[in-house]
């Protein structure tokens, strides 16, 4: 089975990415495209998911605006979390339950995504019963929501590379108080792979994990005119 | 992965239990065994009329949601009482207890374009 993934190497808003999801989504629902997966950076947001809390926002609407950290409800699964630069987004826009790689559930297949990612690095990661994403010793570094519109997936995975963490310090991320949340980079120091380097463990993995043969593009690069239509405002 | 053999399946894993013109409407075990344990389940209100296709419900996990559509046209007439409380009945019982809604259908005859048990099971990835 084979699948499309775009990759973009600046930091992408979050209504931006939103956007390009619901146009791909579409044309996925419509069979106008394969199943198709972006990966990249956003800009620094805290987004809410359909059951997110406020509680779990440390500071006020207006002290985010003024650290340059926008705030959004999101549709998706999950509970609250922040996205930045340096911090992978993988949006899997997948028609689930038209074959035999699904078989094992989308939610524990984005998890063996990140935690295959993570021994290509020589980190342990793990799962933790009743709670979803992906976890070291050092604490959690992987984080889950998604969503299903006639069973085809958007929003996704976060995978922290070496993204500031000052940006948790504003949340309690998914609702999970008193938990550690880590990078790449605070495990790793100066051993700490290169975003490229990431970004090819998990789309590798995405690969083999999801039965998909991958047809990479960059955002800036050539593609077929339908999905640069897509991707491209 | 059990797929009942009484009863009417759609693309989107919803089955169909048809009773006279009362059709009863839950998600797969195909389904719930992809969203993983629920959480929280937003049914349509009494009285609501859907033509099929159209989202009716959202069940959640943890960290999935997924829109359930209707699989026939008709008026809601029932909805599981116990799911509020209780939303693992999906996972424990997803073609019993676990059902979501019942719908009074305008045109009984649509149930033909659903799929029987042995046709689903060939849309559903092996177990």
């Amino acid at each position: 089975m084979n699948a499309w993934s775009v990759s973009f190497k600046h930091p992408v808003r979050y209504q931006a990415g939103l956007d390009m999801q619901r146009r791909l989504l579409q044309a996925r629902q419509d069979g106008a495209i394969p199943d198709t997966v972006l990966v990249l950076q956003h800009t620094p947001v805290v987004t809410l998911g359909n059951r997110g809390r406020d509680n779990y926002l440390l500071k006020t609407e207006d002290e985010y605006r003024a650290l340059g950290i926008e705030l959004f409800h999101a549709e998706r699964g999950g509970d609250v979390t922040f996205h930045g630069p340096g911090q992978w987004v993988l949006y899997p826009i997948l028609h689930l339950g038209g074959n035999e790689a699904d078989s094992h559930g989308y939610l524990s297949n984005l998890e063996e995504i990140a935690i295959r990612t993570l021994s290509d690095y020589g980190i342990l990661g793990f799962r933790r019963e009743g709670k979803s994403g992906a976890w070291t010793d050092a604490g959690k570094i992987a984080a889950i929501g998604f969503r299903l519109k006639k069973w085809v997936s958007f929003h996704g995975m976060s995978f922290n590379v070496e993204n500031d963490l000052s940006g948790f310090q504003t949340i309690v991320p998914c609702g999970l108080v008193g938990e550690p949340v880590a990078t790449l980079r605070t495990i790793l120091g100066p051993a700490c792979p290169s975003m490229e380097q990431v970004r090819d463990s998990l789309l590798s993995h995405f690969s083999t994990v999801c039965g998909r043969n991958l047809e990479r593009f960059a955002s800036d690069g050539d593609m077929p005119e339908a999905l640069g239509r897509l991707v491209r405002p | 992965m059990a797929i009942p053999q009484d009863l009417f399946y759609a693309k989107t894993h919803e089955w169909v239990s048809l009773d006279g013109d009362i059709a009863t409407v839950g998600i797969t075990d195909f389904a719930q065994s992809q969203l993983s344990d629920l959480t929280f389940v937003e049914l349509p209100d009494v009285g609501t009329e859907f033509n099929a296709g159209d989202e009716a419900a959202v069940v959640e996990s943890v960290k999935a949601a997924a829109d359930v559509y209707a699989p026939l046209s008709g008026e809601v007439v029932d909805v599981n009482p116990n799911l509020e409380d209780n939303p693992e009945l999906i996972n424990l019982d997803p073609f019993g207890k676990g059902w979501l809604f019942k719908m009074r259908v305008n045109n009984e005859s649509e149930v033909d374009g659903m799929m029987d048990a042995e046709s689903y099971e060939e849309l559903c990835p092996e177990a």
